[in-house]
């Protein structure tokens, strides 16, 4: 049961604990594999001929040792992962509630069940006790996946929640960033002067949202998400919706704006994207607060992309280590903001990550370290 | 949580708490019969998908039931979930490289669920939580799950749909409101509501 206490709508106030499961990329297929490609400041992004539209050459981050099928085998990759890593009786519990992230599903699929695999593949492979909720609102997925987890924990009719985030990269989705001029000739450079674009990925990262502390734990604080309610495929020039998103964030974690050590942004490398962001964080007064977009390691993984920065967020705050924003160099944005130029240690105790995608979403979610 | 007013839209016309407000039986161009019926001015209309289509008409009917005192900027929760996400328009774009040669990218960035939402927040000046899922069929359970979620974090309206565009040609929009109040909404309640316009 919850130690926490009801607040006026009945709702159970209460700590809740993330960590980290598995990851899956084309960096690795545990934690510390990423972790070492992290500080050797290696990209999954690599150029491969013929991948773009008209056997166009593109940089993209693929797992190269999958030839087919893609979504469901980095899928069934990372459930063998965490099958190895988590008791079956957690995974299989009553108690326990899978939500799976992803903003296409499985594009081999696509006209008849996209998501038809995922959950297929969950019963098969895990015989989870519960359908899982499957979440699907573009780039911010991810994100809203974890603060829709913490929703279900207070209801107290569970006590786990994990949250797979997924994406693979197909010619569907490559086409159409192409089509929007959206892609970086060579490996995105998020927040960069020299920015063009960004960087397609794919990768399956998994996290555990629970009511009591577990393994490699950080506290979750709150989360939440606004809508720009200014255009379907490009982002606020005000930053209107991470402005709010972020103020309501702070706010449901009862903390200040000051306490922030460290903001995983979402950077994908594209001008207007990176320019929104940064606008944000100055009307957010967080202008000094040490910053980094993790596209330039994984390329952008869309529905992944916010569980498994995520996840490399919960790296940073364990290791104090402050990972350098790779791709970047020089200052590229109206408003400066304070992006990593090289791995270093640093105390972090509070770490806000955010997420912004097409539709207009934006989401936030903090989390502390526990003393 | 109680529900002010709710909304069907299939290809045979379009319902307001279950009156029907405009018939389309026979019309070739059935979306476009609603929307020139509604006396709507929205151009933006012609370009959206038949998802965002479906949701912006139904959506024009029940905003007129949001009490004047909402604070709807900030306090308005969208909540929409369907089974085949963005299958009609994905099916589209597809054609557009595979068949046509040339990658669409007006077609393509219709190409997520959750696009729907986003228009609607446009045409309202709606700046609150939104979130689309994917169920097999509608769920009442997940709608009263996630309306008390919204409420629990100050939210105090909530704008639900259940909206399909699939390739087979099977449409179906199911909106509706919902105001955060002392009554119960059960899943029974919810479900039969949404039958009953699946009967009609």
């Amino acid at each position: 049961m919850l130690n926490g206490k009801n607040n006026k709508n009945g709702w159970i106030v209460s700590n809740l604990f993330l960590s980290y499961q598995t990851l899956i990329s084309p960096l690795g297929t545990t934690i510390p594999e990423h972790v070492a490609a992290f500080k050797a400041r290696q990209t999954a992004i690599a150029i491969h001929p013929n991948a773009g539209f008209n056997q166009s050459t593109l940089p993209v981050a693929k797992i190269t040792a999958i030839t087919n099928n893609r979504y469901d085998a980095i899928l069934k990759m990372a459930i063998e992962a965490l099958k190895k890593q988590t008791d079956l009786a957690t995974l299989q519990s009553d108690e326990t509630l899978f939500i799976v992230s992803s903003t296409k599903g499985n594009m081999d699929a696509f006209d008849t069940d996209a998501f038809q695999s995922t959950r297929t593949i969950l019963s098969e492979e895990l015989a989870i006790a519960h359908a899982p909720l499957i979440i699907s609102n573009a780039c911010i997925s991810g994100v809203l996946a974890i603060n829709t987890a913490a929703d279900y924990l207070k209801t107290d009719r569970f006590k786990d929640v994990f949250i797979i985030g997924i994406d693979a990269v197909s010619d569907f989705v490559l086409f159409g960033f192409q089509s929007l001029y959206a892609l970086s000739d060579g490996p995105c450079k998020p927040f960069d002067k020299e920015r063009t674009g960004t960087s397609l990925g794919e990768a399956c990262g998994i996290v555990r949202l629970s009511v009591e502390p577990t393994k490699n734990a950080v506290e979750y604080l709150g989360g939440t998400s606004s809508n720009d309610a200014n255009h379907i495929s490009g982002p606020s020039r005000t930053g209107e919706g991470l402005y709010r998103a972020v103020n309501r964030a702070i706010k449901l974690s009862g903390i200040q704006h000051k306490d922030i050590d460290f903001i995983s942004a979402h950077g994908t490398g594209t001008v207007f994207n990176d320019e929104m962001e940064s606008i944000a964080f100055g009307r957010l007064e967080m202008e000094q607060v040490p910053v980094n977009s993790m596209k330039g390691y994984f390329g952008h993984t869309l529905g992944a992309a916010g569980v498994i920065e995520t996840i490399m967020t919960i790296v940073s705050m364990q290791e104090n280590t402050l990972f350098e924003s790779l791709g970047y160099s020089e200052p590229g944005t109206s408003q400066a903001i304070q992006l990593i130029t090289s791995t270093k240690e640093a105390p972090i105790h509070i770490a806000l990550k955010t997420a912004s995608g097409f539709g207009g979403g934006n989401a936030a979610l903090i989390l502390k370290k526990q003393l | 949580m109680r529900i002010l007013a709710h909304s069907y839209i299939q290809p045979n016309g379009i319902w307001l708490n279950q009156t029907c407000v405009k018939s389309t039986v026979g019309e070739e161009n059935w979306l476009k019969a609603i929307y020139q019926n509604s006396g709507v001015e929205y151009p933006k209309f012609y370009k959206m998908d038949d998802l965002s289509k479906m949701s912006f008409l139904s959506s024009e009917l029940l905003r007129k039931f949001i009490p004047a005192e909402i604070d709807q900027e900030n306090e308005l929760a969208l909540i929409f979930a369907n089974h085949s996400t963005s299958q009609l328009t994905d099916t589209k774009f597809h054609d557009s490289y595979a068949v046509q040669g040339n990658p669409s990218p007006s077609l393509f960035v219709y190409t997520l669920p959750n696009i729907l939402t986003g228009e609607l927040c446009i045409r309202n000046k709606w700046y609150g939580e939104n979130c689309f899922y994917i169920s097999e069929q509608f769920d009442a359970a997940l709608f009263i799950d996630q309306i008390q979620f919204a409420f629990n974090h100050g939210n105090s309206c909530c704008l639900c749909g259940w909206v399909e565009a699939k390739t087979d040609g099977s449409h179906e929009c199911f909106l509706f409101l919902v105001l955060l109040s002392e009554e119960k909404l059960d899943i029974n309640t919810l479900n039969n509501l949404y039958k009953t316009y699946k009967n009609e």
